[in-house]
């Protein structure tokens, strides 16, 4: 998926699209950024324990990677990331589809739906840890459960908003109501899928972050709890940078193309 | 022979759940439908031309009253009659070839025929060239053909369509009614078509049905006695059939868009 033709044509359109004056006011900004970083950073009386220089970050990465912690830290935040929010889709996309196809079992789930959305991750977390300590299977469940709503309630949604004539068209041409959900609930559900999948896998990445940290699980969220323990100033701003440009480059080049590609092929949307 | 579509006292009131008071839609109809005959039916904004097809179609439940389909009550869908919808209804997530042979997918036919019954109807309507576009990939006209292509494959035994025509600009409209004319002869399906446009009831229609303003009564019926082959454009222009039946319609329904406009 990552090394499809499509993403390699938008690599290319997104450089172009950066090549010129974008690339230039990028440029600028992110070297702005840096230099004001730089300054504040060298007019502060203890740098190293409140906002270390970029080039403090970078030589604490440096020596990350060396010693082969960087990696293995990306690798466990990732792999839990992939593993939760799989499982949440894998639950989610279903419950959605009968809770939208069927008013009753709608009617049945919906408010209980309500109620645990409005319980975050964060707030489950200490039952959680209750049950299964301050172990993997922990930020597993938190994963799942935070990322189990969005998709639920989008899909839900996606099924209710599918115009009524497209559903009374099929019926007149013979179809049962296996093949209107077969041909016309499921792909007229598909746009909000994509969506839902992509805010999800969004809340979940947060999840990942925030239960290394009450868990006390190695990964990136340990990686930059642990390093304000010892001051290591510097580790935790590598810690943030790392979690937002992952987040950048995996909506970018997966996300958001599987999202586009659902809708922009039937036309859902005007571009 | 008994006729193809029989309508007997049918009578509808929509409820209002909020006011509890009901709309009276259609009042005591009774029509037949030959086989193989086209009828229009015009009649007055509001004044129930929807809810009849949506009751023949079998997706709007009635009670007072009976219709029959080859002597059969109709109580639910079916593919027996096919529905071209005035937004045509052709699924977006299916390519035109797709969309055309859906009501042949649906009933399991094998893919050969399929394949040959779908390409007939694309060369039918037209849109060679098109099998594999999706719907935001064509014209107006071109989607209202698919729909068409699309209800004819299924092969119904009536086919309903409600002002299918209304929402293409008037060039286009011209076309596709010559078009469908064309498909009436080659197919000879028992056609039942809404309109506002008095013009193509008159151009399509066998007979036209004439409905009051709300509640809907069968008014009037007007008989057009031209042979299909002669309804082209150019000639009903000056065809003395064809301009008295169209000012016939046209009188009858303008007296009752002026009882529904001093309501
Ligand atoms: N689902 C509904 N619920 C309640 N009332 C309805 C419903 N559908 C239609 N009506 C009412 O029934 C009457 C007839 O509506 P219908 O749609 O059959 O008219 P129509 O002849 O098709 O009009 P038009 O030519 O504007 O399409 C109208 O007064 C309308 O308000
Ligand atoms: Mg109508």
């Amino acid at each position: 998926m990552l090394l499809s033709r499509n993403n390699l044509n938008r690599f290319l359109a997104f450089w172009r699209h950066f090549s010129g004056a974008n690339a230039i006011h990028l440029v600028l900004v992110i070297f702005g950024i840096l230099l004001v970083w730089t300054l504040i950073s060298h007019a502060l009386e203890n740098p190293d324990r409140y906002l270390p220089s970029p080039i403090a970050v970078a030589l604490s990465s440096f020596d990350m990677v060396y010693e082969g912690l960087l990696p293995s830290y990306f690798g466990d935040t990732i792999g839990r990331l992939i593993v939760g929010s799989i499982f949440g889709l894998a639950l989610g996309i279903p419950f959605g589809l009968i809770l939208g196809i069927n008013r009753t079992v709608a009617d049945m789930f919906y408010p209980m739906m309500n109620f645990f959305q409005s319980i975050s991750g964060i707030a489950i977390f200490p039952i959680v840890v209750v049950w299964f300590g301050n172990s993997d299977k922990t930020i597993f469940i938190v994963i799942l459960y935070t990322s189990f709503f969005p998709i639920a309630f989008t899909v839900l949604s996606g099924v209710r908003e599918i115009p009524m004539k497209y559903i009374h068209a099929v019926r007149t041409l013979g179809g049962s109501r296996f093949q209107i959900i077969r041909d016309v609930l499921l792909p007229g559900s598909l746009p909000h899928i994509a969506t839902g999948s992509r805010l999800s896998i969004g809340f979940a990445w947060r999840a990942v972050i925030a239960g290394e940290m009450l868990a006390g699980r190695e990964g990136l969220g340990w990686m930059i709890f642990t390093a304000q323990d010892v001051d290591r100033t510097s580790e935790v701003i590598l810690g943030m940078l790392l979690i937002g440009l992952s987040w950048i480059i995996l909506d970018h080049y997966l996300l958001r193309p599987f999202e586009a590609d659902t809708i922009e092929r039937w036309g859902l949307v005007q571009r | 022979m008994p006729a193809k579509l029989v309508i007997q006292d049918l009578t509808h009131h929509y409820p209002d759940e909020y006011t509890g008071e009901s709309v009276h839609a259609l009042e005591k109809i009774n029509l037949k439908v030959e086989e193989g005959e086209l009828v229009t039916v015009v009649g007055p904004s509001g004044c129930g031309k929807s809810t009849l097809l949506n009751i023949l179609a079998g997706l709007l439940p009635y009670r007072e009253g009976l219709v029959t389909v080859d002597g059969v009550k109709i109580e639910g869908p079916g593919s027996d009659r096919g529905v071209v919808f005035q937004e045509h209804a052709i699924l977006p997530w299916r390519s035109v070839s797709k969309n055309i042979g859906h009501g042949l997918e649906l009933r399991g036919a094998p893919v050969e025929e399929r394949k040959q019954k779908v390409a007939a109807f694309i060369k039918l309507v037209g849109l060679e060239g098109f099998e594999d576009k999706y719907p935001h990939e064509l014209s107006g006209g071109m989607k209202q053909r698919c729909a068409v292509a699309r209800t004819l494959c299924a092969d119904p035994v009536v086919m309903l369509m409600d002002e299918p025509f209304a929402a293409v600009d008037a060039q286009t409209r011209i076309t596709l009614q010559e078009e469908l004319n064309r498909i009436a002869i080659a197919t000879k399906k028992t056609i039942i078509f809404i309109t506002h446009a008095v013009d193509e009831a008159a151009f399509l229609g066998d007979r036209c049905f004439v409905f009051s303003a709300r509640p809907g009564r069968l008014k009037a019926i007007v008989d057009i006695n031209i042979a299909r082959e002669k309804r082209i454009w150019s000639e009903m222009n000056v065809d003395k059939e064809f301009l008295s039946s169209r000012d016939e319609i046209l009188r009858l329904v303008r007296e009752e868009v002026n009882v529904a406009i001093e309501e």
